[in-house]
């Protein structure tokens, strides 16, 4: 008997008690909405970290106030680098030079359109190598910004997606005052960077009232010291001026070289998918038993007509397989049905997320999640109807046909 | 045609459990069933000839003795290995039809030929040859439960002709049908019988019906009466 013969009454088995099936595969459809969607948001947010991380220099430490691995405290960036703390960061043996990092959402405005944009304070004076070099800035049209004076280079989805009118040579507006876009950077690969109006680090703490500190500080390496051996002299500078500062030994600061922050962000995303995975799994098992309970139901309702098939030759192997090819087929039907709004909320939420560019998340749909979806909902399916199956093919042919005498 | 019997059932034993009670239904039976013959086991309700039937066309096994079927010693074959005989060599009729609610006369009688391995097109053309010859070509594509019990009996008997079995085993065929009707399925298996050599067992409570066969087996409390039609005329008491 051929697998399309299988197919065919499998399919004509599950229309006959069609309010069932699709009852029963719904129960996988939700399974796998939540795992689809779930997965691609975890996967995406994984993404889009470790793009960022790839766009900075290996010889760059990064000095981020609080827990590493406490990514809320680290991007919200409540915890600020004190001047004191820059200083001392500048300070130390086999550093070259600090980049502090300063940024703020303001509603910026451009021909009579306002929106929140993230921008981003730059020391152009000091740093422009470093932004060039080791944080992969390049510009795509115009000229980079004269320090000091009111003008502003913009990540390159500015033009494409948020101002889309927007050219050179044009001015926007923050909190009423006028800036000159000069230049227009080219892609850095990650959403949330090409997103920023760059502007320089004496008007930011001009236009934001932020005049002290900042959220991060990037520092450079100088050429022969190793970055982990840099990040541990920094740490003892920090540490120093907390002692000075607060009389305690413990700073509020990570301190990490590139390599590691890439190691932290792999381990915490994959803490974040194994969650997210095993709580999608409870769903789909749950789908499973309804797939169970249904293919037993099944068994029990259609016993005379195993009985049939039995008396004209049916072998065992042949009853488990039909009943294996009906729940794979509830299934898979599920899975891609689970599948589809599943990416769609994946979609949903990154389009909610962009709304706040800090968090920026990009939903993944890779190969990978799709096909998991699928063949972890047919495995389920296949498994749930694997003892219903069996105790199918195991009834006797004359006790089968006895049934609802 | 070789003298050994089609079917050869040695010292047969089955009991039934019911609760704590165990009822034995057939007590060290003897059968032979000879390639070609047309044999109506006869036996009022609880006499054990479903059971005969059902161990005679290899749906259940005996708690002792032996069952031949064309020589074979079938006792220690697997579930597969006589659903492997069943499907090529045996064809069945029920009382109560038996046919798959959810599939169309066609499929009905092309789903033993399934397990066959028969391709697509030669069971098409075989099932509606078969239909035909049983009246049935314009209810092809009728279901069961649009069809008559007459009707759907003529698709089981189609069914059960699908394989070309050796024997085609019918238990109380007119169980369910009028008398008109009856006396159509029985004149089909007599035709199968006489045209097409066909070995027919019959069940049946009804005497009108062991007139029809060329041997009458008749049976009570588990053994057999008798082996040949005619010589002894036994009332049966029957519980209708």
């Amino acid at each position: 008997m051929s697998l399309k013969e299988y197919f065919k009454i499998a399919i004509k088995n599950l229309m006959t008690r069609p309010l069932r099936s699709w009852l029963t595969i719904l129960g996988i459809v939700i399974g796998v909405f939540l795992i689809t969607s779930l997965l691609s948001i975890s996967e995406g947010l994984q993404n889009t970290i470790m793009k960022e991380l790839k766009m900075i220099g290996k010889d760059i430490v990064i000095i981020v106030p609080g827990e590493a691995t406490n990514f809320v405290t680290a991007f919200l960036g409540h915890l600020k680098l004190s001047d004191e703390d820059l200083k001392a960061i500048r300070k130390t043996e086999g550093v070259e030079a600090v980049v502090p990092v300063i940024d703020k959402t303001e509603i910026v405005r451009y021909r009579g359109e306002s929106k929140p944009i993230l921008i981003s304070g730059s020391d152009w004076r000091n740093s422009l190598e470093i932004y060039q070099t080791d944080m992969g800035l390049s510009l795509k049209e115009g000229r980079w910004p004269v320090a000091g004076k009111k003008e502003v280079v913009v990540g390159s989805l500015i033009p494409e997606e948020i101002f889309k009118d927007l050219i050179i040579n044009t001015y926007l507006s923050i909190q009423g005052r006028n800036y000159e876009i000069v230049g227009i950077l080219n892609s850095m690969g990650s959403k949330m960077d090409d997103s920023l109006v760059h502007l320089d680090a004496d008007i930011f703490k001009e236009i934001t009232g932020e005049r002290k500190g900042a959220n991060q500080a990037l520092a450079k390496i100088k050429s022969g010291y190793s970055p982990e051996t840099v990040a541990e002299n920094i740490k003892e500078n920090l540490k120093e001026v907390q002692k000075r500062r607060q009389g305690q030994d413990e700073i509020p600061f990570s301190v990490l070289t590139s390599e590691k922050v890439g190691g932290i962000v792999s381990n915490v995303t994959g803490v974040i998918q194994l969650a997210v995975f095993s709580f999608a799994s409870i769903a789909i098992a749950v789908g499973g038993i309804g797939i169970m309970n249904t293919m037993y139901t099944s068994v029990h309702e259609r016993t005379r007509e195993i009985g049939i098939l039995k008396a004209v030759g049916a072998k065992s192997s042949v009853i488990t397989f039909l009943f294996l090819v009906e729940s794979g087929i509830i299934g898979v039907v599920g899975g891609l049905g689970g599948l589809l709004p599943g990416l769609a909320l994946a979609k949903l939420i990154e389009s909610v997320a962009q709304v706040h560019p800090v968090f920026y998340i990009e939903a993944s749909f890779s190969p990978f999640i799709l096909f998991f979806g699928v063949s972890f909902s047919f495995f389920v399916g296949c498994l749930s109807g694997f003892l219903p199956a069996r105790r199918a093919a195991s009834l006797k042919p004359v006790d089968a046909l006895r049934s609802y005498e | 045609m070789s003298n050994e019997p089609l079917i050869k059932l040695e010292k047969i034993f089955k009991t039934y459990q019911l609760g704590k009670t165990d009822i034995a239904v057939l007590k060290g039976l003897d059968l032979n069933i000879r390639e070609g013959s047309f044999a109506v086991i006869l036996g009022p309700s609880g006499s054990g000839k479903s059971t005969l039937l059902n161990i005679v066309g290899l749906l259940d096994t005996p708690d002792a003795g032996k069952v031949f079927f064309k020589g074979r010693d079938t006792s220690h074959l697997s579930g597969d290995d006589l659903a492997e005989i069943r499907g090529g060599s045996i064809g069945f009729v029920f009382q109560q039809f038996n046919l798959l609610s959810n599939l169309t006369a066609l499929e009905n009688v092309m789903i033993p030929m399934l397990f066959q391995d028969i391709e697509e097109k030669k069971r098409v053309a075989r099932a509606e040859n078969l239909l035909s010859s049983m009246g049935l070509a314009e209810r092809l594509d009728h279901r069961p439960s649009e069809m008559s019990g007459g009707e759907q009996q003529r698709v089981a008997i189609a069914r059960s002709l699908a394989n070309q079995p050796d024997v085609i085993v019918a238990d109380e065929p007119t169980g369910n049908l009028d008398s008109t009707t009856g006396k159509i399925i029985m004149e089909i298996l007599i035709d199968l019988h006489k045209k097409e050599k066909k070995t027919i067992i019959v069940v049946t409570h009804d005497p009108t019906i062991a007139d029809y066969g060329e041997e009458t087996i008749r049976i009570k409390d588990g053994m057999l009466l008798k082996d040949h039609k005619h010589e002894e005329e036994v009332v049966w008491e029957e519980k209708k």
